[in-house]
């Protein structure tokens, strides 16, 4: 039994696929990305021309760079927050009911598995300009708000609206997250905390909150990194508005940066938007992590 | 027999009132796009929330033709299912090497593969799009399969490990004892003991795979290439924009998973929460 478990030739066989599969379509072309992010790409020879920290330097004097920048950290607050309180809430509440807490908790969760694309079309039209929404609030003679052409502000109305369908459509899954949890603290626990006279709201502040700690840091940090990559959403409401009216996130302007016609084909500049985008994931979770650091208790 | 009936509690009561509107919050905005989408052009503009007057059916046939969303589908399916497949046998071969196997470097190569959770996708586009377009593999389905069959494997990897330990290891003694080798234990034994593993983590690599949007932009610049999400983005272009086109189309991508989540929300749901918190 022990000789055939150690048997080297199946092992390799075995592991071989899938490692060779990261290390060939993962870890070699992050290596490259990181080496492009320093080269400036010559589109007509075709060439990398080594410039050091140059696409860096070029980009903090980037205009486009700066909003895409701070749109994007205005998901990362915005997700991260909005996804703690509603998907906290959320399932808190539903775990205290039973009859038809399945369906409900099935339903919020179907946006997850739709494609972004498709319901960001859907949204598109909802906010448009003169149909939709606004055709409803025209008819009842309220202000009709430009929700997806408006760039007035720091952070932009469209912004919002994209941020508030990201919420719609994602916190299903932080609300999955907690209940997970939550369903897994002891009913001791609140069954000896009512009998010393605590109500439902200091039971949730005192166990609920302390036990679901742990998952609060996993959920966020999972948001984190869903908000920085935020693309499908995007892209499908704005489109190519997103260059003229200023709506970048990182990632909509590094595939503009890469592989839009009119952007060009700036490899170079757009490995080191990916870069960016790396490091601001990995600082982001191990912020997370840092603050919601704590012990597991036994349960 | 007395029955013992519990007074329904307000609280309770304002919960259901507000799980409800809820309920219309997520539903409506489907109830409503599959009533638009047969409604013609001049209707959409003046009663866009008003109950169709006439049904047009012909809208999806319109929108199936014109917007080639038959080969889009055709070319969403082949790279799902192939991608599925192959997630599963590989991503299992490694998690039963990882989980049962016994080699120094097990535990290593688990971190390895895990890593892969964290990456996004966006880091490693340039890279392969320029090494694809070298391989002639851009415009190529398996360019894209390969990609999402390795951004895959870590959950795969992750959920069917945690199935392969829970089998006893009495059952592989057994086996080991009437004669099995460690390919026909994997393969005969293990393998399929593990399905619900390798069900739940098959739903959940289609339905990712099945909605992923940049890659394929990218990848797929080829008209007969697309895949369902690129071809719907077509949909809107800055110059016009047919949603009576438009509106049957985001239907006829957005049913082939809902009626998937239908008939499995309750594995999907699990399988999606286990992987999202890897350990």
């Amino acid at each position: 039994m022990d000789k055939l478990l150690r048997d080297k030739k199946a092992i390799i066989l075995f592991v071989a696929p899938a490692l060779v599969l990261f290390t060939a379509i993962l870890f070699v072309p992050i290596g490259t990305s990181f080496y492009y992010a320093l080269c400036d790409y010559d589109k007509k020879t075709m060439t990398y021309n080594f410039i050091g920290l140059g696409n860096f330097v070029r980009l903090s004097k980037d205009p486009d760079m700066a909003i895409a920048l701070k749109n994007s950290l205005f998901f990362l607050v915005f997700s991260c927050v909005s996804q703690l309180i509603f998907g906290l809430l959320f399932a808190a509440l539903l775990t205290n009911i039973n009859k038809g807490r399945n369906l409900f908790k099935n339903v919020i969760y179907l946006p997850c598995v739709l494609s972004s694309a498709a319901l960001g079309l859907l949204w598109a039209f909802l906010f448009h300009a003169k149909v939709g929404i606004n055709n409803v609030l025209g008819a009842m003679g309220l202000p009709q708000p430009a929700w997806l052409y408006s760039t007035a502000g720091f952070i932009t109305l469209p912004m919002w609206v994209i941020a508030f369908v990201a919420l719609w459509q994602y916190v299903g899954q932080s609300m999955m997250l907690y209940m997970a949890q939550i369903s897994g603290i002891s009913k001791s626990l609140y069954e000896a905390s009512y009998i010393d006279g605590a109500s439902k709201v200091q039971a949730f502040r005192y166990i609920t909150l302390p036990l679901v700690k742990p998952m609060i840091g996993t959920a966020m940090s999972l948001n984190a990194i869903g908000s920085l990559k935020f693309f499908d959403l995007i892209y499908s409401m704005l489109g190519d508005k997103t260059e003229n009216l200023k709506m970048d996130v990182l990632a909509t302007y590094l595939y503009r940066t890469g592989f839009s016609s009119k952007g060009g084909n700036h490899y170079g500049r757009a490995s080191a938007i990916g870069v960016i985008l790396v490091v601001l994931c990995l600082l982001a979770t191990a912020i997370i992590n840092k603050l919601f650091k704590s012990e597991n208790y036994e349960m | 027999m007395e029955k013992n009936k519990k007074p329904v509690k307000a609280s309770t009561v304002l919960i259901y009132v507000f799980f409800c509107l809820m309920m219309v919050l997520y539903l409506a905005p489907l109830a409503w796009i599959a009533l638009t989408s047969v409604k013609d052009r001049a209707e959409i503009y003046k009663s866009p929330f008003g109950w169709p007057t006439e049904f047009h059916w012909e809208n999806y046939v319109i929108a199936w033709t014109k917007g080639k969303l038959g080969i889009a589908m055709l070319n969403s399916l082949i790279v799902c299912v192939v991608t599925l497949i192959l997630t599963l046998i590989i991503g299992s071969m490694a998690a039963f090497a990882i989980a049962r196997m016994k080699w120094k470097l097990s535990g290593a190569a688990m971190i390895y593969i895990l890593i892969g959770m964290m990456i996004p996708v966006h880091c490693v586009l340039i890279p392969l799009f320029v090494r694809f377009a070298g391989w002639h593999l851009n415009n190529n389905l398996i360019g894209l399969i390969l990609p999402y069959l390795t951004f895959s494997l870590p959950t795969c990897v992750f959920i069917m490990s945690g199935f392969f330990r829970s089998i006893p290891n009495e059952l592989l003694e057994s086996a080991c004892m009437d004669g099995c080798s460690i390919y026909q234990i994997f393969f005969s034994i293990c393998f399929p003991l593990a399905r619900t593993g390798l069900f739940v983590t098959g739903l959940m690599t289609f339905i990712g795979n099945w909605n992923e949007l940049l890659l394929a932009l990218v990848f797929m610049s080829d008209g007969n290439k697309k895949t369902l999400p690129v071809a719907l983005t077509k949909f809107v272009t800055p110059y016009q924009t047919n949603y009576h086109f438009m509106f049957p189309a985001i239907v006829i991508a957005i049913i082939p998973t809902i009626i998937v989540y239908c008939l499995f929300s309750n594995q999907i749901v699990d399988g999606l929460t286990t992987g999202a918190v890897k350990g």
